[in-house]
């Protein structure tokens, strides 16, 4: 016969937040995890490459300017300056690695300094976004009766609207000629950015709503506010960042689509506008290739690097969706 | 839902360009009379006048009334820039273009999407099948105009000679002259690249949804019974999984026709194509109004009623609607 455990050497029940060793109970399961996931590493990896690409240009990059001075990123990109005016259209293969546009601007620069700018505008309309998007979609479920219906007809509404000619209203109608800041870029397009998070995360919340552990916690007498903050948030996050990186992604193509139509912020060196400016001037027809490439290629990074992040959050959130090991 | 949407579309159409409380007509009359070289006097009163038959002296609620009362019998006044031309001889110029590039693009990507997506499953192991897959799904996070931009540099380089802007090639006459054979290989030629573009992007999304629903009908009752019936492979895949995972596919067009309508605007725009969203940038940089507007009306019209007959049609395809419905 085994001899009986003694009681002590029962191994101790993690009782959740607070107890014991935080790195071992929380990030060491989430890192085993992670290699399980090899689209989110992916994603995060290519992103967090790409801004590391960044740092570094704004940390060492420089340039001669042609009066022999060393500028930094943002004094290249500036195009209205002495620096700029005398070096239009050099090719890559002489001191400027990517080579200039047709205002002198130092390619590589604008690059550094316009892809964080892009980001910028996707993240600051995600963020207002997915945030609106989860107060309706909690007041929807809640408080149901007539909020609700309202929340859904116009969320219904406003989905079959193709978002992109209603930004390009809005931006018209705001500042027509000057073009938008960067941050106006972003408050703009997160005016049509919440009805899809809203609709998401509705759904996933009435569906928790009736799940075992709130009814539980209902019971014990748990607040409403206390339900969703500590009972639903912990559980309802993986769906919640997923569809914030998902509509990071779905601010920045439109972000991008308004500002190839040229209502973008004409004086900042955003991804989109150097887009708009290689259609505007049609560079390719003049063979200025080295000008049209990088956009497109950072573009392409940061939209591939969203992709993947976004497939591996499904995975989080949907365990069907996960590899069989 | 339809009516509701329509009249969303209608009301910001309406209410958006009047909150910017500028005056696109004034400046165009002012614009003109400038170019003139000398100062016409009655500039003024011809602003005045303009303003009467657009109905710009009116309160504003009247204006309201009478532009949605018109917009839904498709009366779109008349455009500031081109006038006396009305919104909608402009637009019909457009419309033929985008809609047939849009559809046939649609139609394409929705039906090898789905083909993909279904022996990708199907032949589970088939490696030959996946490596075809890597580079359409990466393909399909980036955005239609994008790869059409890299298309135009790939194709710049290999032939230099080939069309890359606009729809048709401008002959003598510098009109579309249907009856020439040539005219429509040129027509051909130059919308190869805007559809490839579209297609290209979208059969991503479409064979991953497929697939999706593959892994789902595969676990079915009914397709344990066809195999132990031991029909053969091909009936299996056609006659019971495909028709079965096909239904949600065509719920996905319904959500995905906003996304699309967008992205051909945008393509429209590198390739210089003559349809609605090459016109829209040009009502864009004139500032007309009543073009863009009448531009966005027509695009959120036609994408709520597409979403309607889509929905209108599912009961056809989906008989167990129908019976739950009565």
């Amino acid at each position: 016969m085994r001899p009986l455990t003694k009681v002590t050497e029962i191994p101790q029940i993690s009782t959740g937040f607070g107890s014991g060793n935080i790195y071992r109970e929380r990030i060491l399961p989430l890192l085993r995890y992670l290699r399980r996931n090899p689209l989110l590493i992916g994603g995060i990896g290519l992103l967090v490459a790409l801004f590391g690409c960044v740092i570094l240009g704004y940390l060492f990059y420089e340039q001669e300017d042609w009066m022999g001075n060393k500028q930094g990123v943002d004094g290249l990109t500036r195009a209205d300056s002495v620096t700029a005016r005398e070096k239009p259209s050099w090719n890559p293969f002489g001191v400027h690695p990517l080579g200039t546009d047709e205002q002198g601007r130092d390619i590589l620069a604008v690059m550094i300094v316009g892809t964080p700018l892009t980001l910028r505008i996707g993240l600051i309309a995600a963020a207002i976004g997915v945030g609106v998007g989860m107060i309706l979609a909690f007041l929807a479920a809640y408080v149901g009766g007539w909020v609700d219906g309202i929340i859904r007809v116009v969320v219904d509404s406003l989905i079959p609207i193709p978002g992109l000619l209603i930004l390009v209203l809005i931006a018209t109608s705001l500042n027509p000629g000057k073009g938008l800041t960067v941050d106006q870029m972003a408050f703009v397009i997160s005016i049509l950015a919440w009805p899809g998070p809203a609709r998401a995360i509705r759904s996933q919340v009435l569906v928790m709503r009736e799940r075992g552990y709130v009814e539980m916690a209902r019971m014990s007498g748990t607040s409403t506010i206390g339900i969703v903050f500590r009972e639903m948030m912990p559980n309802l996050s993986p769906y919640v960042l997923a569809s914030f990186v998902a509509s990071v992604a779905g601010a920045i193509l439109a972000s991008v689509g308004l500002e190839a139509l040229g209502l973008g912020p004409l004086d900042s060196p955003t991804l989109g506008m150097t887009i708009y400016w290689n259609i505007y001037t049609s560079s390719l027809l003049k063979s200025l290739w080295w000008w049209l490439i990088p956009p497109i290629v950072v573009i392409v990074l940061l939209f591939i690097g969203l992709f993947l992040m976004s497939a591996g959050l499904d995975e989080v959130a949907n365990p069907r969706l996960r590899r069989r090991v | 839902m339809f009516v509701i949407t329509i009249w969303v579309a209608s009301t910001i159409v309406f209410f958006l360009p009047r909150v910017s409380g500028q005056n696109p007509l004034a400046e165009k009359i002012y614009q003109d009379a400038q170019r003139g070289g000398y100062q016409d006097p009655a500039v003024q009163e011809r602003v005045r006048v303009f303003e009467q038959k657009y109905g710009f002296d009116k309160p504003l609620w009247q204006q309201y009334v009478k532009f949605v009362s018109e917009v839904v019998q498709f009366d779109l006044g008349r455009s500031i820039y081109l006038w006396p031309k009305s919104v909608n001889e402009i637009l019909a110029e457009g419309i033929m273009w985008t809609l047939s590039l849009g559809l046939l693009t649609l139609l394409l990507a929705f039906l090898i999407g789905s083909a993909m997506g279904a022996l990708l499953e199907w032949r589970r192991n088939n490696w030959g099948l996946m490596v075809a897959m890597a580079p359409i799904l990466a393909l399909s996070a980036i955005p239609f105009f994008i790869f059409g931009l890299v298309l135009q540099l790939l194709v710049f380089n290999i032939d230099r000679e080939y069309p890359l802007v606009y729809g048709y090639q401008q002959g003598v006459l510098g009109w579309p002259d249907w009856s020439d054979l040539s005219f429509i290989l040129s027509v051909l030629k130059h919308g190869l690249l805007p559809a490839l573009s579209i297609t290209m992007v979208s059969l991503g999304g479409w064979a991953m949804g497929m697939r999706g629903m593959m892994v789902t009908t595969k676990g079915e009752d009914y397709m344990v019974q066809a195999e132990a019936k031991g029909l053969p492979d091909r009936v299996m895949l056609t006659k019971y999984a495909v028709r079965n995972s096909l239904l949600p596919q065509v719920t996905g067009l319904s959500l995905a026709l906003g996304l699309i309508v967008s992205g051909v605007v945008l393509v429209e725009i590198v390739f210089g194509y003559p349809g609605v969203g090459g016109q829209l940038v040009q009502a864009v940089s004139r500032s007309d109004y009543p073009t863009i507007q009448g531009i966005v009306f027509l695009l959120a019209f036609g994408t709520a009623a597409a979403t309607l007959g889509l929905d209108l049609t599912y009961p056809l395809l989906d008989p167990r609607i129908k019976s739950l419905a009565n």
